[in-house]
């Protein structure tokens, strides 16, 4: 059985811009991967093409099948999390393992005050 | 309602993959091979052809191949300046093209196109039009197939009757594309939970 885990730490979910945000990433594979990544990203979902942007990652080398290990990235100033009715973006960390590409993810919001910006319609 | 939580929001319309009916994908691939993996999908806009591609190629993969993906649209009919002499030159055995939109080409660059593909192992594409190439696959939909696809992407409580899927069908002429475009815009007008 292959499993990805992957926490932020106290299951903190909400951020301000330039916070440290802290982890953990578990894996429990059939055989040890080549190496295995832990990406920050920000992504778009909603109407149109998602768009994705790896902003840092942290590179787990040499590492067995299974194994627990922490991570750390300082957030950047931009983009702030948004929710719109035609496109919304939000933030991840994501664990992805090589070269077979299985990955787990999990998403939160980085904002002011850590509430994300909320869209207003247009009529 | 927010574009994350939208069912017709674009991450949940691509795990809707392409539905093969009356055939397995075993008798699929087979029809190809018979074909010697020159084939085209055929179908408008709006049938699932590009998602067809799509899932054809990692079935290919598995059969050995390097799948080689190249897409034109109405956006970008034309290949950049330089790029297929360069990728032409690249092209080995086992490499198979698969070009969506083959349809945008002018007469002579297809023409151009498919010889210089004979030094690969194959070729298939989507077209709006038959001819191109031997059609491995008429891709076509129906007021069934759109519910079924609903049925995938809303909960059992929010599923249209189904006299409201076949006039969403017929208002978009069978393009589920658009029917689902529709949706979306429906769903991004209901008030936030």
């Amino acid at each position: 059985m292959n499993q990805l885990r992957i926490g932020l730490r106290d299951e903190r979910k909400n951020f301000q811009p330039g916070d440290e945000i802290t982890g953990a990433a578990g894996w429990e594979l059939e055989k040890a991967p080549e190496s295995l990544e832990v990406r920050l990203l920000w992504f778009t979902r909603g109407k149109g093409t998602e768009d994705v942007a790896v902003v840092n990652t942290v590179r787990f080398e040499h590492p067995q099948a299974a194994e627990a290990r922490p991570f750390h990235f300082q957030l950047p100033p931009a983009p702030y999390s948004f929710s719109g009715k035609l496109i919304s973006l939000l933030w991840a960390v994501e664990l992805v393992a090589l070269p077979k590409k299985q990955s787990a993810r999990v998403e939160f919001v980085m904002a002011p005050e850590g509430r994300e910006v909320v869209l207003p319609s247009v009529s | 309602m927010r574009a994350r939580d939208n069912p017709f929001s674009s991450d949940r319309v691509l795990r809707v993959r392409y539905r093969l009916h009356g055939l397995t994908w075993e008798q699929f691939l087979a029809r190809l091979a018979h074909l010697r993996f020159r084939a085209a999908i055929v179908g408008p806009d709006g049938t699932g052809k590009t998602t067809l591609l799509e899932d054809l190629e990692s079935r290919l993969a598995a059969l050995g191949f390097t799948p080689k993906p190249l897409r034109l649209d109405e956006d970008h009919p034309r290949f950049p300046p330089g790029f297929e002499r360069e990728f032409f030159a690249q092209l080995r055995a086992r490499d198979l093209i698969l070009l969506d939109g083959a349809e945008q080409m002018s007469r002579w660059n297809w023409w151009r196109f498919q010889r210089r593909s004979l030094r690969g192992d194959g070729l298939v594409i989507t077209s709006h039009r038959f001819g191109m190439l031997p059609t491995l696959l008429e891709a076509r939909t129906s007021p069934e197939l759109l519910a079924e696809v609903l049925e995938q992407l809303l909960d059992t409580a929010a599923q249209p009757g189904f006299n409201q899927t076949q006039r969403l069908f017929q208002k978009h002429r069978g393009n589920l594309r658009n029917v689902l475009r529709e949706l979306y815009d429906q769903h991004a007008a209901l008030p936030h939970a």
